[in-house]
């Protein structure tokens, strides 16, 4: 009778069809524009950046006095239409950090907000501040919104965000209130592009001790041909200490034949706080490069149960004799955030357009 | 060529998931706006994952665990810590069932603790045995029957029986 209830009342629950159609165009946006829009902007050619720069201190008469600096940043990101910005001010302070909410500037069916994170007590905001999926925003419509970071300021350490947040369906956008809201951020961010690992791979022979875990995802370049031999579980190297740590944050903690293929495992722990991750690729006496076949993850607790001590392994396999092997070096590429910051940060701000 | 082939395939997943990771996304927040956002972060994560599977129904388990971590997430945001005390949701927030006693169903629903909710539609909706459950979402079949057991009560509570 329940059972019969529910799944009646959860037939009539579907999707608005904007929002698939809308998801899949965002999917698809993702996908062709792969870098972030921070770098785009940060490779804008010095004349342009000149020009902007002009256009400040032209603008820049023209505003009120007490216009805070940061305001003038907008300026910098889109001088067309800066003009049209209502200024908000609203703002919060927790864990001696400030979010606040600088100005909006709703057009047709879009809402850009402007906001900003300022650090008074330490180094914690930086240019590579990544809000990731920590934030939330609450408006009372349907829309798709996302937030990317556009400037830093290193003498105020002052990160700027803007979030774009589209309207679909005929809901008027101004006057409504929404709250925007960060609970982490993670930042110290950095690179580490097609560094050498410098482990011999001559030592990579068979013999390891290895064991069966289930696995809690799986892909790579030719997965479909390798998929057969994997089920829920797999064969892995059992993890050992740490033998290399190619980036802080990431260990390789296996390297081994298995059933003829090579395997290279790295372990990132307590990976829910850092967005450490990374991927390998053999390159062989003429330069040419060869990333992994397929990859496998899993999870271990240190502690069982215990959040803070998961350990996220990711084990990379390349299907490549040993006898091939001997020419080869072993290269990688590995991203890695060195802070992670809690806070509660909450603005709640009216959408209005600018009175004239 | 590749990439092409990749958004279509990606498109073809959202449409065929589309309702079942919304039904979950709604059956924990309950309210249409909230499963709105989780909605679309499930998918955001797909791309950003590019996981691969051996079978649709691991691709299933896969959606099934990230919306309901999503979910979790969105229950954890100071936010909805602070609205959830109205218990009241706004009229456009919410689905209008066709028959009463759904509607109650639906209210009911909304005073079960979150916590349970996943694994109530996941064994009344998605028909999930205990055992698939666990699995899925990584955790103790014990735990599992355990939040049913104590769903089951608070709902026979709640509905006045008819659990």
């Amino acid at each position: 009778m329940f059972e019969k209830r529910y799944k009646s009342m959860n037939e009539q629950i579907i999707p608005d069809q904007v929002l698939v159609d809308h998801t899949i165009e965002l999917i698809n946006e993702k996908r062709v524009n792969t870098g972030p829009k921070i770098a785009q902007f940060l490779r804008k050619p010095l004349a342009i950046t000149a020009m902007l720069l002009l256009c400040i201190f032209i603008a820049m008469p023209a505003l009120a006095a007490d216009v805070p600096a940061i305001y003038a940043l907008i300026y910098s990101v889109s001088p067309a239409t800066a003009q049209f910005f209502m200024p908000v001010q609203e703002s919060c302070m927790d864990n001696g950090i400030k979010m606040e909410v600088i100005a909006t500037y709703i057009h047709e069916d879009t809402a850009e907000i402007y906001i900003a994170m300022q650090d008074f007590t330490a180094g914690r905001v930086d240019e590579t501040t990544d809000l990731f999926d920590s934030y939330s925003i609450h408006r009372p419509f349907n829309s798709s919104a996302h937030c990317e970071q556009v400037s830093y300021d290193e003498a105020t350490k002052t990160a700027t965000f803007l979030i774009t947040i589209t309207e679909w369906g005929g809901h008027k956008i101004e006057g409504s209130k929404i709250t925007f809201s960060v609970s982490s951020f993670i930042s110290d961010k950095h690179e580490y592009e097609n560094i050498p690992i410098e482990i011999d791979l001559s030592k990579a022979g068979g013999g390891h001790k290895t064991k069966t875990v289930s696995i809690t995802g799986a892909g790579g370049l030719n997965y479909e041909k390798y998929q057969q031999l994997l089920k829920d579980s797999a064969t892995v190297l059992v993890p050992s200490a740490a033998l290399y740590s190619p980036a802080a944050g990431i260990d390789i903690t296996g390297i081994g034949y298995v059933d003829g293929m090579l395997h290279i495992q790295t372990a990132v722990k307590n990976p829910l706080k850092k967005d450490n991750h990374g991927y390998f690729f053999l390159r062989d006496r003429y330069s040419h490069d060869r990333t992994d076949d397929y990859s496998i993850s899993f999870i271990e607790y240190a502690e069982p149960n215990n959040e803070d001590t998961r350990i996220c392994y990711d084990e990379y396999i390349f299907d490549i004799p040993q006898s091939e092997l001997a020419g080869c070096a072993l290269y990688g590429s590995f991203y890695t955030s060195g802070l992670y910051t809690e806070g509660n940060w909450q603005v709640t701000f009216p959408l209005k357009t600018q009175d004239y | 060529m590749e990439l092409q082939s990749q958004c279509t395939a990606t498109e073809a997943v959202v449409r065929k998931y589309a309702d079942m990771v919304f039904r979950l996304a709604f059956a924990q927040v309950r309210s249409k706006s909230d499963a709105d956002d989780i909605f679309q972060e499930v998918f955001l994560r797909y791309i950003r994952r590019n996981p691969s599977f051996e079978s649709e129904e691991h691709r299933k388990a896969w959606l099934i665990r990230v919306t309901v971590n999503c979910s979790k997430k969105f229950w954890s945001s100071a936010w909805k810590r602070k609205v959830v005390l109205l218990k009241v949701a706004p009229l456009d927030d919410c689905f209008s069932f066709s028959l009463p006693e759904e509607n109650e169903l639906d209210e009911a629903l909304r005073e079960l603790a979150p916590k349970y909710r996943s694994v109530v539609h996941l064994f009344y909706y998605e028909g999930y045995s205990v055992e698939q459950i666990a699995k899925i979402l990584d955790q103790k079949q014990s735990t599992v029957r355990t939040q049913l057991t104590r769903a089951r009560a608070q709902l026979y509570k709640i509905l006045k029986g008819e659990v």
